[in-house]
């Protein structure tokens, strides 16, 4: 597993690669949290590189989400593959955080 | 730091020599006033025994070899009999490398030589207490560790005692359950709940995450369901009201996927909400089966004020429902491959469909055969409702 983070302004675009599973979910919650400072207005997740996330990884990005909101800074996750689409889809996920086919697309909304 | 009375170690010298004690305290006697060196004083192997079974808190013997009554390397042999935690530094003769191996091949820490040099000597029980003090230190680490494995299987028992192990005998059903924990405890669940009217509550769940935190987190889940699921008839208003209550305090956002139903037996018919968990499996009797379809849910815990949805399905005589955490779907063999929803329905393509013991038994028997070796780090659950046949 691994965190490349971007800024396109404003924007922070962070790209992870790999699996995140309860083995490693806590050092994915210390590069996704370490990787957002103060000065962004929005967050991409961009998951066109996972190959798989367990319920612990959900969790993670749950509580990036969560903390998130309260600083008012809006959250979107885009290019999941159809089985990390599928594990969003059952828990309900898809429900509370915004899912974009693209980064393109994420990036557009988060202007 | 210790003071004169309380000294940080205690020396016990073993020698014949009687100037020996006068000259120790001398050289010594800036370590004895700032405490930090204690001295006791023994004439040969059988008084050195005699203190160490009065005084417990020796931690270094300082023992010349050649003594009346006992000699040094036999009070070496007794001295684990007396005192387990002690090093002990043998005095010889110079080059007298018999009497040293054996010193050591009977547990001596270290060894210094005659004439005492009292530089080369303070060296030596410097190393000396720093070993002790390391092995100590381990020990304690250890005994810590023992008693958090005990903890563990404490709450290992309370967990796994809290999971149903004796199933309702209804008329034209049957339910059965079972857990293994991939750690010591896990954030898996299942439950089976006696309502009115011959009505069966079925509930399996999944805490995100694992081990301790998952597991408390689980407890007060499963708590909550039962008592929502006695008072309310809806399942949707069930995972609604344990969804609202779990918000209330979760600052690690933890969440918990669970599937809840209640089956009726008089009519077949199972109506189900779900949380977020990954559907439950309907096979039928002549091999075929499809998941149940989701009502729109979310996991519990996430956000409060959710509405749930929920659905009914009328099951048919010999019909087989698995319920399952996704431990046994996404279970990895060595090769890093999944075992799969695929694999779950291919147990039961031939007829006929098994109890609902067998069933639970053999998709877990199906799930260790396949990851085989590979490490599994998640939790197994699987529980089933058979309808009887016609």
């Amino acid at each position: 597993m691994n965190v490349q983070v971007e800024h396109h302004d404003k924007v922070l675009v962070a790209r992870v690669e790999g699996r995140v599973d309860s083995s490693n979910s806590q050092d994915f919650e210390r590069q996704l949290q370490g990787a957002i400072g103060e000065d962004v207005n929005a967050v991409v997740i961009d998951l066109g590189q996972l190959a798989y996330i367990s319920s612990a990884g959900l969790r993670v990005v749950l509580l990036v989400a969560k903390t998130l909101g309260q600083r008012n800074v809006s959250i979107s996750l885009c290019a999941l593959s159809d089985p990390v689409q599928s594990v969003f889809e059952i828990s309900g996920f898809n429900r509370i955080i915004q899912i974009y086919d693209t980064q393109a697309d994420a990036l557009a909304a988060a202007g | 730091m210790g003071d004169r009375d309380h000294p940080d170690y205690k020396i016990l010298v073993v020698d014949d020599e009687p100037d020996l004690e006068r000259l120790v305290r001398q050289r010594m006697r800036r370590h004895i006033r700032k405490g930090k060196y204690g001295f006791e004083f023994a004439g040969n192997g059988v008084e050195a025994l005699e203190v160490l079974t009065e005084k417990t808190d020796i931690d270094i013997v300082l023992s010349d070899i050649n003594m009346p009554k006992m000699d040094g390397l036999t009070l070496l042999q007794q001295i684990p009999e007396v005192n387990s935690d002690l090093r002990s530094v043998i005095v010889s003769a110079y080059g007298d490398m018999e009497n040293i191996r054996t010193a050591m091949n009977r547990g001596a820490f270290d060894f210094v030589t005659k004439p005492i040099d009292f530089t080369d000597l303070e060296v030596t029980i410097e190393r000396t207490l720093r070993h002790l003090d390391e092995w100590r230190a381990a020990l304690a680490s250890r005994d810590k560790l023992v008693a958090i494995q005990n903890e563990l299987d404490v709450a290992t028992k309370i967990q796994q005692s809290i999971l149903p192990d004796t199933f309702p005998h209804v008329d034209g059903c049957e339910v059965y359950g079972c857990m293994h924990a991939a750690r010591n405890v896990g954030g898996d669940f299942f439950d089976v709940i006696n309502l009115d009217a011959g009505r069966i509550g079925l509930a399996v769940a999944d805490v995100s995450d694992k081990g301790v935190p998952a597991a408390l987190f689980m407890m007060s889940s499963r708590t909550l369901l039962k008592g929502a699921a006695i008072g309310v008839e809806d399942p949707s208003t069930v995972l609604r009201e344990v969804n609202d209550l779990l918000n209330e305090t979760n600052d690690a956002a933890m969440f918990v996927t669970v599937f809840y139903g209640v089956y009726d037996p008089s009519t077949r018919v199972l109506t189900f909400s779900n949380g977020g968990h990954n559907p439950p499996l309907v096979v039928h009797p002549d091999g075929s089966s499809e998941e149940l379809e989701l009502t729109g849910g979310l996991a519990l815990g996430a956000i409060p004020g959710f509405e749930y949805g929920q659905a009914s399905v009328r099951l048919s005589p010999g019909d087989l429902v698995v319920f399952f955490t996704d431990g046994v779907t996404e279970a990895i063999n060595v090769s890093n491959e999944e075992f799969g929803l695929e694999s779950v329905q291919a147990l039961f393509r031939e007829p006929p469909t098994p109890t609902a013991r067998e069933a639970a038994e053999m998709i877990l028997q199906a799930v260790k055969d396949f990851a085989g070796e590979a490490p599994q780090f998640d939790d197994l659950t699987c529980m089933t409702l058979r309808v009887a046949d016609e």
